[in-house]
């Protein structure tokens, strides 16, 4: 799922501030699932906005709305229309939903209330770990099951740096993390060891093609059977 | 001048089963107070907190159980722990955090609900009118 956080309020109240009606839009997908854009915190916003702009002297009036998933056009139908009545849309998707709004609304500006963070999983109730970098060519196949492009602070494809100290990776002496980091290679070791299987790491892993990652502009997928 | 405050409780059903006891020498004392029974304190969430103080509330007070005492095991940990997140969205706000107050109070025990009371009331006093609800006039204390 992606992850984000909400912004600090007074970065919110200021990009929004000049306006007198507003939709707090959230969704209920991702965002949800890390406590910072589900319908929740939709009203949570908005009552928080509601008493910072009235102790600013101004009354702003808020609309609450939430969809499934704020990416995908089809859902977006209620919020497009709730935002009829509304000078401006404060979205609290992650960026994917922030542009799809933007684009259902060319009439109405859209501002993030969320920076959008990483691709992760819910490692436990309250911490969400970074998992996946969307490389583009997954290689989780040789390498257990842990993503070394995400998980490795240098993104290492074929072991260890050398930093790792008592398995934990060396960033955990550069700040205070909790929990610490462990060194994925390590983890990747183990696991691979547990399963019988560490013959996977004797070839070598090439460099990697970043081409299909973040390195050559905007990605997309085309698939013409899905199309309509 | 004294002025008639609005304080809102939302009191778990087993630490409070009888919220006339925690109402009314608080109505005594000049305030508008309105109860509502949880079946947990943990039944509370962050958005309701802090909408009934952007709405009707000078002082919100969350009352649970001692955690140990919980019916549902962790409910008063996880009452403490939104109250934080929810003060900590006050400070951000420019509202004072002591606006929303919380106790975990032992069932039955009438001298730690008789100093609730105290509590809140002074608190409400000292505060005064919630200046970030929706309306801030207030009424005058009946005599």
């Amino acid at each position: 799922m992606i992850v984000g956080t909400r912004k600090p309020l007074a970065e919110i109240q200021d990009m929004v501030k000049k306006y007198d009606r507003l939709l707090l839009a959230g969704c209920d997908t991702c965002v949800a699932e890390c406590a910072s854009g589900g319908r929740r915190e939709v009203a949570e916003l908005a009552a928080a906005l509601q008493m910072a702009f009235r102790l600013a002297g101004k009354e702003m009036a808020i609309r609450e709305a939430s969809v499934d998933r704020q990416c995908v056009h089809e859902f977006l139908l209620e919020v497009v229309e709730a935002a009829q009545e509304a000078d401006a849309v404060l979205s609290l998707a992650c960026g994917a939903g922030v542009q799809a709004l933007a684009d259902r609304l060319p009439d109405t500006p859209v501002f993030p209330a969320l920076n959008t963070l990483f691709i992760g999983e819910t490692a436990e109730r309250g911490l969400w770990l970074e998992n996946c970098r969307g490389c583009g060519n997954c290689m989780l196949g040789i390498t257990g099951g842990i993503c070394p492009v995400s998980r490795c602070a240098k993104s290492l494809l074929n072991g260890p740096c050398g930093g790792a100290r008592n398995g934990l990776c060396e960033i955990n002496l550069a700040k205070e993390l909790v929990p610490e980091v462990p060194c994925a290679w390590l983890q990747i070791y183990d696991r691979l060891s547990a399963l019988g299987e560490l013959d996977r790491l004797v070839e070598l892993t090439p460099p990697k093609d970043w081409s299909c990652g973040d390195a050559s502009g905007p990605r997309r997928v085309v698939r013409s059977d899905q199309q309509g | 001048m004294n002025q008639k405050l609005n304080v809102v409780l939302m009191a778990c059903r087993q630490a409070v089963p009888d919220p006339l006891r925690l109402s009314n020498p608080l109505g005594q004392a000049g305030l508008n107070v309105r109860v509502i029974h949880e079946p947990c304190s943990s039944k509370v969430e962050v958005f309701q907190m802090l909408r009934t103080l952007a709405s009707d509330a000078d002082l919100l007070w969350i009352v649970g159980c001692p955690e140990p005492a919980c019916q549902l095991v962790e409910g008063s940990f996880r009452m403490a722990k939104r109250v934080g997140h929810a003060r900590d969205y006050l400070k951000e706000i420019g509202l004072e955090p002591e606006r929303l107050g919380m106790t975990q109070l032992p069932a039955g025990n009438q001298e730690a609900l008789a100093a609730l009371a105290k509590e809140i009331l002074e608190r409400a006093r000292r505060l005064g009118p919630n200046p970030a609800r929706v309306s801030t006039k207030v009424e005058k204390e009946q005599p």
